[in-house]
């Protein structure tokens, strides 16, 4: 009888999309081995808010993807993978003044329109269901039936239940091509040659250089601030606050954000620890420091909106690097001229939100199966590619 | 408040000496300390409304009088109750002023960071229960109350300032019931001779050994505290000597020390601008005779690199100390490891998130070759108030024990980071210059 050896997978990238990669390609029967040039969840993903969030999500394809990615979370959660790592949670999108109340209201339009549940709540209705919001705020559309994870616990999770092998401080450098043409058959990496019949490039950031595709993607950094447990606090707050400003800071509404300098969008997002996550801004650079103009500025306008924040402490600061595409959409597809090299990169803020589907979408790509969502959006091949060197 | 041209953050004795020297250079200096008078950890002033028990031995207070001296002279003035709380990414100094709740920016040129050691403590079971502290904490408690705790208290731990805080115990009215001692200094004459080479800390060692000799305080050598429990409202500490003889103390309080470290958490370092440099026992602790010198030494180095002109030669007097704080290691290294690879499963590790050595066990065997950064992430290892101030360098231990990583440094845990402890965002959020604003410009 003839033994069939298991196909084996590479996957350049240990962030939530190569982690998630991972655990469906293992269930679909690859043996995979994660290549990460430093260490899981170092990327972005070790960097992030964690909001699985249709509310901030662009309306057409972005959005559509978010639904579905939060339904993918869901069926984790129901797995018992993401147990105690996923928390469902509504999101509370805030206006301040008239203006903002106008951009709200159609993005309300257009999220309905896509059949998410949305609440209105204005004045003391309001302000019972959401306690210690300033009384300046006027008015509040709540998003339900969403979440918010830790990107760096679910990455770890996956890993876990994929059972693939980690090779930490790991460089991907380059392809090997194979004799048979059209397909690559090993990595040239700083722990040298790794073979494989199939290539996953979920390398964020660094993708850009394997591709060739340098121009395409770009680093956006956002600072963050975590403060220390407020139990009491944050448990009247039920979910996270954000305001209109952020949404127009990400580009999600119709409404651009003019300027080419850094941009400032306010979420105060209550964690299960009984701590707050503040964030955050969008700046143009790879540069991951934390300044205190920026840092400052958050925090007014947290405690804006909720002022008893004045009373807890900052614990951390910390910024990751984004990786945004010039039209706002990852790639997710085949890279062209190679029969076994999948890419999945360029989530710019939304892949913690989007990695575990994206994860399950690599694999069906794999094994040639109709996928969970419709890929034209985000084809690779939109964006002009070198040919990779052999 | 004005740019410097060097912030001096620290008044110990090498905060003292720096900022006297860059002051009599005729630089402008913003001296700081989160204390509201210099002094630094040995020549700690009591606070006003206590009266002062004099401390040490003479060389001790020989070297307040020169200190005090120098900075009165120089006329520079310290800035109390004034937190550093690190830098930024653009170089900017963060300073939490206490007294008004308030923050301040500072651009300086150059930065001398003299915020002095830690003490290192050593996770044994029980060591997180109420009555438990560290040696370093009641001495501060001692010299600013003037007053002992009250009850029976256990000493313990490693290293000579044990047996420093037995002294002073005594000379408050209080003395120990015993000082357990985890190494056997007796047990090594060619280490007690080297010591010989350094007459000042013959003298300190022999200020303290008559004290506690004279008190009748037992001094128990080779002896480890393995287990302390909560027994009927007092704690019951169970201790093993080499031979395996098990001795138990019941007492109010025990007091635990293993060394101290570098108080280097968080803070920077660099050749970059501002031009950072540590000095003193931040820098490496060799002690309050060294600070000063290291102190002055920082200065001159700050002054010759704002003035273009090369840097001075290391101080040859920094040599000696090392060799001397070297004997004193060797004579006092606890036989096997610091972190013992056995401990129980339930033992505390991070006091702040209560995690313990099993939670680091089983996150270990989940995920084998993990990073530290991830163990910090998902084992919540240094993430919480103290941002493993406690706990960076027993992790660090244990993961060594582990194996697969070689060797680990509490730095990977913690980083480099500001704020460097945690700040009210009240006052993270109110300009000093500007205080009835909380808007920054
Ligand atoms: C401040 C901030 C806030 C965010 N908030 C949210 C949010 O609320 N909701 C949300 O959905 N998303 C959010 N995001 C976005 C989300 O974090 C990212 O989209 C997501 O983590 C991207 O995951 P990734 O796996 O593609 O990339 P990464 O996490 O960047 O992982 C890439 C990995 O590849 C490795 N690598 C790179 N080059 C190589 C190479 N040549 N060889 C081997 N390995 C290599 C890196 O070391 C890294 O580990 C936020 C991001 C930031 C920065
Ligand atoms: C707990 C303890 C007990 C000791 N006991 C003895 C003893 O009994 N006998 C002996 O000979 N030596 C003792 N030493 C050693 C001795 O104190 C040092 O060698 C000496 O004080 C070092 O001087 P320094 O100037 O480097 O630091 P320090 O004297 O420690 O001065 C550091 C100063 O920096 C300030 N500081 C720290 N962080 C900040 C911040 N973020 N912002 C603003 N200010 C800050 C502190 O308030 C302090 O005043 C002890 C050390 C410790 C830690």
């Amino acid at each position: 009888m003839a033994v069939t050896r298991k196909l084996r997978a590479a996957i350049v990238g240990a962030g939530i999309v190569g982690a998630a990669s991972a655990y469906f390609l293992s269930r679909a029967g690859f043996a995979v081995q994660m290549l990460d040039a430093a260490a899981p969840a170092s990327g972005a993903t070790g960097s992030a808010d964690g909001a699985v969030s249709v509310a901030s999500k662009r309306p057409g394809p972005m959005m559509e993807a978010a639904i579905r990615g939060v339904e993918t979370y869901r069926d984790l959660h129901g797995a018992g993978i993401f147990e105690g790592v996923f928390k469902e949670r509504s999101t509370f999108m805030l206006a301040q003044d008239a203006a903002e109340d106008a951009v709200l209201e159609a993005h309300a339009v257009a999220l309905s329109g896509n059949g998410v549940e949305l609440r209105l709540h204005r004045e003391d209705a309001l302000h019972r269901t959401v306690q210690n919001l300033s009384r300046a705020i006027r008015s509040a559309i709540e998003v339900r039936g969403e979440g918010h994870a830790i990107g760096y616990e679910v990455t770890s999770r996956l890993i876990a239940a994929s059972g693939a092998t980690v090779a930490r401080g790991c460089r991907v450098n380059g392809f090997r091509t194979a004799s048979r043409s059209g397909s690559l058959d090993a990595l040239e990496t700083s722990a040298g040659t790794i073979e494989a019949d199939l290539v996953v490039l979920a390398a964020g950031g660094g993708s850009a250089s394997l591709l060739g595709l340098a121009s395409a993607l770009r680093p956006r950094k956002g600072q963050l601030l975590v403060t220390e447990r407020a139990p009491a606090l944050n448990a009247g707050i039920r979910g996270s606050l954000m305001s209109c400003r952020y949404l127009m800071s990400k580009d999600s509404t119709e409404t651009r954000m003019t300027g080419s300098g850094r941009r400032f969008g306010l979420v105060v997002d209550p964690l299960r620890t009984g701590q707050f996550l503040i964030g955050g801004t969008r700046e143009e650079t790879a540069e991951r420091g934390t300044d205190a103009d920026a840092v400052r500025r958050l925090l007014v306008e947290a405690v804006a909106l909720v002022p008893r924040l004045r009373e807890v402490r900052l614990l951390r600061t910390f910024a990751g690097v984004r990786t945004a595409t010039a039209d706002g959409r990852p790639l997710i597809g085949r890279v062209r001229g190679f029969d076994n090299v999948l890419v999945a990169t360029g989530f710019e803020g939304d892949g913690i939100c989007l990695g575990p589907l994206t994860g399950k979408i690599v694999s069906q790509l794999a094994r040639g199966e109709p996928t969970a969502i419709d890929l034209s959006p985000f084809d690779p091949a939109r964006f002009a590619t070198q040919e990779q060197a052999a | 408040m004005r740019d410097p041209d060097v912030l001096v953050v620290g008044a110990g004795p090498a905060g003292i000496s720096a900022a006297a020297e860059l002051a009599a250079a005729g630089l402008s200096v913003l001296w700081i300390d989160q204390r509201d008078r210099p002094g630094g950890a040995i020549h700690r002033q009591p606070s006003a409304a206590s009266t002062a028990i004099a401390f040490g031995p003479a060389s001790v207070r020989n070297q307040w009088r020169r200190l005090h001296a120098r900075f009165q002279g120089t006329g520079v003035s310290l800035t109390g109750e004034t937190g550093f709380a690190g830098i930024d990414s653009d170089g900017v100094a963060i300073l939490e002023q206490r007294h008004s709740g308030t923050t301040t920016c500072v651009r300086a040129k150059a930065i001398i960071l003299a915020v002095g050691a830690v003490e290192r403590v050593l996770p044994r079971p029980g060591w997180h229960l109420p009555g438990v502290c560290t040696a370093g904490g009641m001495q501060v408690m001692l010299k600013e109350t003037g007053s002992p705790p009250r009850g029976r208290v256990l000493v313990a731990g490693n290293g000579p300032l044990t047996l420093a805080l037995a002294t002073q115990l005594a000379a408050a009215g209080n003395p120990p019931v015993a000082v357990l001692e985890a190494s056997d200094p007796f047990r090594r004459p060619s280490h007690a001779l080297a010591l010989m080479r350094s007459p000042r800390l013959v003298g300190e060692a022999l200020h303290y050994s008559t004290r506690v000799a004279f008190a009748r305080i037992p001094w128990k050598r080779g002896r480890r505290v393995v287990a302390i429990e909560s027994h009927g409202g007092a704690l019951r500490v169970r201790s093993v000597a080499k031979n395996g003889y098990v001795e138990t103390f019941d007492v109010e309080h025990i007091a635990l020390h293993d060394g101290i470290r570098p108080n280097t958490f968080g803070l920077p370092e660099g050749e970059a601008r501002p031009f950072i440099i540590r000095a003193g026992d931040c820098r490496e602790a060799l002690g309050a005779v060294a600070a000063e010198v290291d102190g002055k030494q920082a200065a001159r180095r700050v002054i010759a690199r704002l003035r273009g002109e090369p840097a001075p030669k290391p101080h040859p007097m920094l040599n000696a100390e090392r060799r001397a704080q070297d004997t004193l290691a060797s004579l006092f290294r606890p036989h096997g490891d610091a972190v013992p690879a056995d401990l129980p499963d339930d033992t505390i590790l991070c006091r702040c998130e209560g995690r313990t050595v099993g939670d680091l066990r089983t996150l270990l065997a989940a995920h084998p070759g993990i990073s530290p950064r991830e163990v910090k992430l998902n084992g919540r290892f240094a993430m919480g108030l103290c941002q493993g101030r406690f706990c960076a360098d027993n992790v660090a231990a244990l993961l060594e024990h582990g194996g697969e990583t070689g060797p680990v440094s509490a730095d990977a845990l913690t980083g480099t980071r500001w704020p460097i402890r945690p700040i009210a965002i009240a006052s993270l959020i109110r300009d000093a210059d500007d205080p009835n604003s909380s808007t920054p410009q």
